[in-house]
């Protein structure tokens, strides 16, 4: 009883020493821990960790499965830190649990109020952390204060009304003291924003609209009051740059998604990647991806900062596999387009013009019959987490390469109704395959591509033992060679893989954790 | 105890008691805007004009799980337990369900009735000129190869069914490609799929033998979205014999087999 207690207070102690702004600012260089969404700010979800290498992957077995209880997708990366995994689950649901044995510590849950209108079920990506606390947000969009030590509710402040269409299901970003956050709902012709808030308070610090109103700079991008429903979800993480204190978010497509008749014009700023003051919110510059988009191609998959050199210059770069089909590295000080290149079929555009603008293909236009084009709805590369490798200066992502039928219908809005004026529909006989791609950074070309019999939702992690971990829908956990992208290792876990995978140590022993169908697993190197 | 199970009985009878009404009944406005919202959730399964696909054809006014707008109601929001309908109550608000209905009310052409074709005449000729039964099930009676087909009628339109016959390759059904393995030895085995996933395949051939292999314990695995099925069905029967067989094919509906 005495050593329990003994181990009880160490445990606690170690949670109790909290996350800080350095910790996390310095996430990179703690690789026994995963203390933010993307390991770093900048999102590589790269671990310095090789004890698990291209060498010894084939000794790699699991060492505990917890069973979560909690029904619908785990799209969670969970964080690790002070001897416990925390987890969030769909239906606002979470849980901590013993690192050493998967043994639950605490559960959070709170019934979601019913009524909701949502376009893709109820998942949940992750918490955030600072200080002894947690936070995530619930599915009828609001953000949830957790302590770290007990699960306990500390706040829960709305982001936003669920009657009108908005929920939330990305983790939060912290920066400094702020906790920021985005929505979904464009399916629903909501008006899209990222947020912060007070993280000891839970008081709103800014706003920033990703549809421009009418009278502000990009408001004569929409026609009369479509801004007022015009999209722009933010419902992937963003990511910062502490030294140019810019927080990057995707966002998504505008509102209604495939009848862009409606919203004559770019539309901005949905299925672009805006740069914003972390302090204020205030929008420094943007870039739009796919101005007046009708494919439903958010941008909103992981915005990626690496300093690359581009024809010998060493230049600070936000990177993004986009939905369209492209993959694009911009300056991420100004941002100016570096370069873009197609990683998938595409067959709306026949690339990148000077001016940054896609150099359009007619036909590929929605219509009541039935358009082909190319990618899917779901695009490429859609939100699943990427990863970037200092060691192999590549970028890897999955990615679905096919195409689809689009229609669209004409719809007339109703405030918290479906909005998305139609959608798209599988081509017989054409089933996507998927891949995992991997895009040398200085020439955004394709530097090698694991084919897949079909398109995976699964996040990726980069090690420095030389692998990319990632899985399939069918529940294999795979590794593969980081510079070749040839299969080492794979395990069939039993349940679909769509969450990222991450890395830590456990007693100075390299771990790798998943969340698999409705549990979480870890595994380690076999003695 | 007998105070929970009273209130168990008085809401049981309350329940049982109402039934709900299409508030947006007959409205061709809300069938329009139902469209769009079907479009979205329910084309995946039931194609994008409602003719089917996993799911079954929603254009012919017949319903496996009752047809009232109530039943309809029931069955869209809590789905259907034991089949592939899962529950949208979640997913989709009661309004736009109620739309979802009008819409499928405004397709509905009730001509199950008026099927061309004699059915006694297509069941002969399902398990005797055809040889339909050696690939395909009908109440546990036949072979594995392709679907089962004892609940075709209600899964499947009448123009899917006809086309399925006279050109089986025009859409091949997940789970039903056509898979070629090379083994080591370099022996050919042709089958149907039953599995196929980036580390593994299965198939099962002709005979209705089943096969497992990793791809490390192979040579190759390719898979077509060609069908195995004859596609000179539309030379071999008369058109009045293909009406007679797509009668019979429409009978099936499930339940007990006919004695």
């Amino acid at each position: 009883m005495r050593m329990t207690a003994a181990l009880f207070l160490v445990t606690l102690a170690v949670v109790a020493a909290g996350i800080t702004d350095k910790r996390l600012q310095n996430a990179q260089a703690d690789p026994a821990t995963w203390l933010t969404y993307g390991k770093n700010y900048y999102g590589w979800r790269y671990s310095s960790l090789a004890e698990i290498n291209t060498a010894t992957v084939s000794r790699l077995a699991p060492q505990w499965i917890h069973q979560t209880g909690f029904s619908g997708s785990h799209e969670t990366t969970p964080l690790v830190f002070g001897g416990m995994m925390f987890l969030t689950g769909p239906s606002n649901s979470a849980a901590a649990l013993d690192l050493l044995t998967g043994k639950e510590v605490w559960q959070y849950h709170k019934k979601p109020p019913s009524g909701l209108n949502l376009c893709c079920g109820q998942p949940n990506r992750g918490f955030a952390a600072l200080g002894d606390r947690l936070f995530k947000v619930n599915i009828e969009a609001t953000l949830v204060a957790l302590d770290a030590r007990s699960g306990a509710l500390l706040w829960e402040k709305p982001i936003a009304d669920h009657r009108k269409g908005f929920s939330a299901t990305g983790a939060p970003l912290v920066v400094k003291n702020k906790v920021l956050v985005g929505v979904a709902g464009a399916e629903f012709g909501t008006r899209g924003f990222v947020d912060a808030y007070d993280s000891a308070t839970g008081e709103r610090a800014w706003r920033f609209y990703t549809v421009a109103a009418k009278g502000e700079p990009g408001g004569d991008t929409w026609p009369g009051d479509a801004w007022q429903r015009g999209g722009g979800s933010t419902w992937i993480t963003g990511t910062y740059d502490p030294d140019l204190n810019l927080t990057y978010w995707g966002t998504g497509n505008p509102g209604p998604g495939l009848d862009g008749d409606v919203r004559a014009g770019d539309n901005l700023y949905t299925c672009s990647l805006v740069a914003l003051d972390a302090d204020t919110g205030h929008l420094k510059w943007f870039y739009q991806f796919t101005p007046h988009d009708t494919h439903d191609w958010d941008a909103v998959a992981d915005p990626v900062l690496i300093d690359t050199t581009v024809k010998g210059r060493t230049v600070k770069a936000v990177v993004q596999a986009d939905r369209n089909g492209f993959f694009y590295a911009i300056d991420r000080a100004n941002g100016k387009l570096l370069h873009a290149t197609p990683y998938t079929k595409v067959s709306w555009a026949s690339g990148i013009g000077g001016d940054g603008r896609p150099v359009l293909i007619p036909g590929a236009e929605p219509s009541d019959a039935g358009t082909k084009a190319c990618p899917g709805l779901g695009g490429g590369h859609n939100w699943s987490a990427t990863a970037f490798s200092p060691q192999s200066q590549l970028f890897y992502f999955n990615s679905t390469d096919g195409c689809a039928l689009y229609y669209r219908n004409k719809q007339e809005y109703r405030e918290g109704q479906w909005y998305q004026a139609s959608t798209a529909d599988a081509i017989p006989n054409e089933p996507p395959a998927g891949s995992v791609v991997a895009v040398d950074l200085a020439t955004g070309k394709t530097k090698w591509r694991f084919e897949m019999v079909s398109p995976a939702s699964a996040g990726m992690l980069a090690t420095a033992g030389g692998l990319v971990f990632t899985g399939d829908g069918q529940g294999y956990f795979i590794a593969l060679d980081a510079g070749t992208g040839k299969p080492l290792w794979h395990f069939q876990t039993g349940g679909q893989i769509i969450a990222p995978p991450i890395t830590y140590t456990l007693n100075g022993k390299q771990q790798i954790a998943i969340a698999t169908g409705t549990s979480m697993m870890t595994f380690a190197l076999m003695n | 105890m007998l105070y929970r199970l009273a209130i168990c009985a008085l809401a049981c009878a309350a329940a049982g008691a109402q039934t709900r009404t299409n508030p947006f009944a007959g409205s061709p406005e809300v069938a329009e805007s139902g469209r769009a919202v079907f479009r979205v959730y329910c084309t995946p399964c039931h194609g994008i004009r409602a003719q089917g696909g996993h799911g079954p054809d929603l254009t012919r006014g017949v319903y496996s799980h009752g047809g009232s707008d109530d039943d309809l109601f029931r069955t869209i929001s809590d789905g259907v337990a034991g089949t592939e309908m899962p529950e949208f109550k979640g997913d989709i608000n009661e309004a736009d369900i109620w739309r979802i209905i009008v819409f499928l009310r405004s397709i509905a052409r009730h001509d199950a009735a008026g099927i061309p074709g004699d059915r006694a005449r297509g069941e002969a000729l399902f398990w005797g000129k055809g040889a339909c039964g050696q690939c395909h099930q009908v109440h546990a009676k036949g072979g594995h190869l392709g679907p089962d087909l004892t609940r075709i009628g209600v899964e499947r339109s009448l123009a899917y069914l006809r086309e399925s016959v006279i050109d089986p390759n025009a859409r091949v059904e997940d789970g039903y490609a056509t898979v070629t393995v090379i083994r080591l030895d370099g022996t050919r085995l042709v089958g149907v799929e039953r599995g196929f996933d980036n580390f593994s395949v299965q198939l099962m051939d002709a005979g209705g033998n089943y096969y497992s292999f990793l791809r490390t314990g192979i040579k190759s695995a390719r898979r077509e979205f060609r069908s195995l099925m004859p596609d000179n069905y539309g030379r071999l029967f008369q058109p009045a014999q293909l009406d007679d067989l797509i009668a019979y094919l429409t009978s099936l509906r499930g339940g007990e087999a006919p004695q």
